[in-house]
């Protein structure tokens, strides 16, 4: 995809804030002005914990602007849990930025955004870029239930419309967002975040839609910076993404499995094999 | 006075390092990864990951779970086999500021020979490990190193093949991991590694389904320190080949525990997946150490752990 990740370092950083926008969804805001500098759409951090008593934790960096970047992401572990317990003041080393984020530089007019649950996340500064370039921008963001439909109202500050879906009908439509995709007007081209199922069904709708869709994905990481190959996903072994590894006269594959922490995390849909 | 900064340098049989930490396979890439974050003139070694005759996919996903005080993982040797990695990967580490040891991995004793004839040409690689002991393959990957005549047969065949120091790397999975590493020692091997992953599963408990594509996975991490240090402390006893020492080291304290143990080396993991600086940090900590105690060198703490204990207490009521 579009950048590379070789700005990345370690960085000391200091949460200037943290707040939780729901119960269980923390936003925790560093002062990393270097980070911010160097950080592209899609890409991510790993953040290494203040206890030193776990792997680091990978995260979507939310937003970038000036000496602060956000993390947004929701409890679910005693990983996620320590970093929701930061305080003003307190220090965070992060490893950032990492991985290949979204292509934003398309000329596409209309754009749709799709995000599920915690994939918000990923694709704020994407949405930021393709409104600043003068694109249409429709954000399909879907959750469980109305309280984790969290901080929407940056999406339309940023200039999008947002269609907001809950899964329970507590607010917006009810059902799934992409039930919502399907059933509007046809994109020049689509970005999403969010479950996997989610993503394979944005990838379908983006098929039958005839238009290219780039898919941040999400998978259980182990060093998160391309040593280990532990985060991986088929993808078409002609992609520009896809790792050195021998064709088939040479008893390779055509289908390689990519690393999601190094070649993706966002990749085209059309070039995946899953 | 001037006190001489104790010297943390090691030996693998011919291999000399500087520093007497080894990146573990397959946890650290080509160390071309890490670069951007750490130091590699501060380590001593990277152990590339393991490469096999034929291209491999590697297992299917999830590869990784985390779990308590570690992990398990189930990549399932994924690389592009000898020929391919010999053409378009191995010359790109030549530039390292550290050691290379490659590592070989096989399904049969042809293959782990076949292989290090293939690299013994190869100077960018200054060792090789065989890895006679992965536990996430279908077919008999880590038989070879389960069985003390098999591993002897490996290592022998592999020994006829480079004159390169040979590190061989032992499994945890057996029920007497010295009579292994005593084969190994008579075949050829320099140096022991001590040890790989111990086999283990996890199972979601919402599907019913095992965490890992593989089903089952190895497990690394703090979680298997204790199994490790006594590994390398009966291996110690058994053999007179150094032991690099290895599973679940994040700190200086748990490194000392290796070297007094009977580890000459040791090697990081998953510690990297926590901080990428930990490497750098063990071996500063460990030259202060050293220093701290008047010690001028690594090799006065090297097996020295002592397990001549005084009398047990003797409780009132305790007749035995």
């Amino acid at each position: 995809m579009a950048t590379l990740d070789s700005h990345a370092r370690v960085h000391a950083t200091t949460v200037i804030e943290r707040r939780e926008l729901a119960t269980g969804v923390a936003l925790v805001t560093l002062d990393a002005p270097e980070l911010s500098a160097a950080t592209r759409a899609g890409q991510y951090l790993m953040a290494i914990p203040p206890s030193a008593q776990s792997a680091a934790t990978a995260l979507a960096i939310y937003e970038a602007e000036g000496n602060l970047a956000s993390i947004l992401f929701f409890i679910t572990g005693k990983r996620t849990r320590e970093l929701s317990e930061l305080r003003a003041g307190d220090r965070l080393d992060v490893v950032g930025p990492l991985g290949n984020g979204f292509d934003c530089s398309s000329d596409a007019r209309d754009v749709a955004i799709v995000a599920g649950g915690v994939g918000i996340a990923s694709v704020l500064l994407c949405a930021r870029s393709l409104c600043r370039r003068g694109a249409r921008v429709r954000l399909f963001y879907g959750a469980r239930t109305r309280e984790l439909l969290v901080d929407a109202q940056r999406f339309a500050d940023a200039g999008c419309e947002l269609v907001l879906t809950t899964d329970d009908g507590t607010f917006g439509e009810r059902g799934y967002v992409t039930a919502a995709l399907a059933r509007a007007r046809k994109p020049d081209e689509i970005y999403a975040c969010g479950p996997s199922p989610m993503l394979r069904a944005v990838a379908r709708i983006a098929g039958e839609f005839g238009v290219r869709a780039q898919l941040a994905l999400e998978e259980t990481f182990g060093c998160g910076v391309g040593g280990c190959w532990g985060c991986v996903v088929p993808l078409i072994g002609s992609s520009a993404q896809a790792p050195s590894f021998p064709p088939a006269e040479f008893g390779g594959s055509d289908v390689v499995y990519a690393r999601i922490c190094k070649e993706g995390p966002v990749f085209w849909a059309d070039e995946l094999r899953w | 006075m001037v006190i001489p900064t104790p010297s943390i340098a090691t030996r693998l049989g011919a291999l000399e390092l500087e520093y007497p930490t080894l990146m573990g396979s397959g946890c650290y890439g080509s160390g071309e990864e890490y670069a951007p974050f750490a130091d590699l003139s501060m380590i001593g070694a990277i152990v590339l990951k393991s490469v096999t005759r034929l291209p491999r996919l590697g297992n299917a996903t999830p590869r990784l779970v985390h779990t308590p005080a570690g992990m398990l993982n189930a990549i399932g040797l994924q690389n592009p086999g000898i020929e391919w990695y010999l053409a378009r990967e191995l010359h790109k580490y030549a530039s390292r500021p550290c050691k290379i040891v490659g590592s070989v991995a096989g399904f049969s004793i042809d293959d782990y020979a076949y292989i290090c004839e293939r690299l013994a040409a190869r100077d960018e690689i200054s060792a090789v490990e065989l890895n006679v002991s992965c536990p996430n393959v279908a077919s008999e990957g880590e038989t070879f190193g389960c069985d003390p005549g098999l591993t002897a047969k490996v290592v022998r065949a592999a020994r006829a093949t480079t004159d390169k120091p040979l590190i061989v790397k032992l499994s945890p999975n057996v029920t007497d991991i010295t009579a292994v590493a005593r084969e190994a020692e008579a075949a050829g091997a320099d140096a022991l590694a001590v040890i790989n992953t111990v086999r283990g599963m996890a199972i979601d408990v919402e599907t019913w389904r095992p965490r890992l594509g593989n089903i089952t996975g190895g497990l690394s991490g703090p979680a298997i320190r204790p199994i490790a240090v006594l590994a390398v402390y009966e291996v110690a006893q058994a053999v007179k080949i150094p032991i690099v020492g290895q599973g679940g080291i994040e700190n200086l304290s748990d490194a000392l525990e290796f070297f007094l143990a009977g580890a000459a080396a040791i090697s990081i993991g998953t510690a990297n997946f926590t901080d990428p600086r930990i490497p750098e940090r063990i071996a500063s900590e460990l030259r202060a150490y050293l220093a701290s105690r008047n010690l001028t060198s690594l090799d006065e703490i090297v097996g020295k752990a002592n397990v001549e204990f005084a009398t047990p207490h003797q409780y009132e009521g305790d007749e035995g």
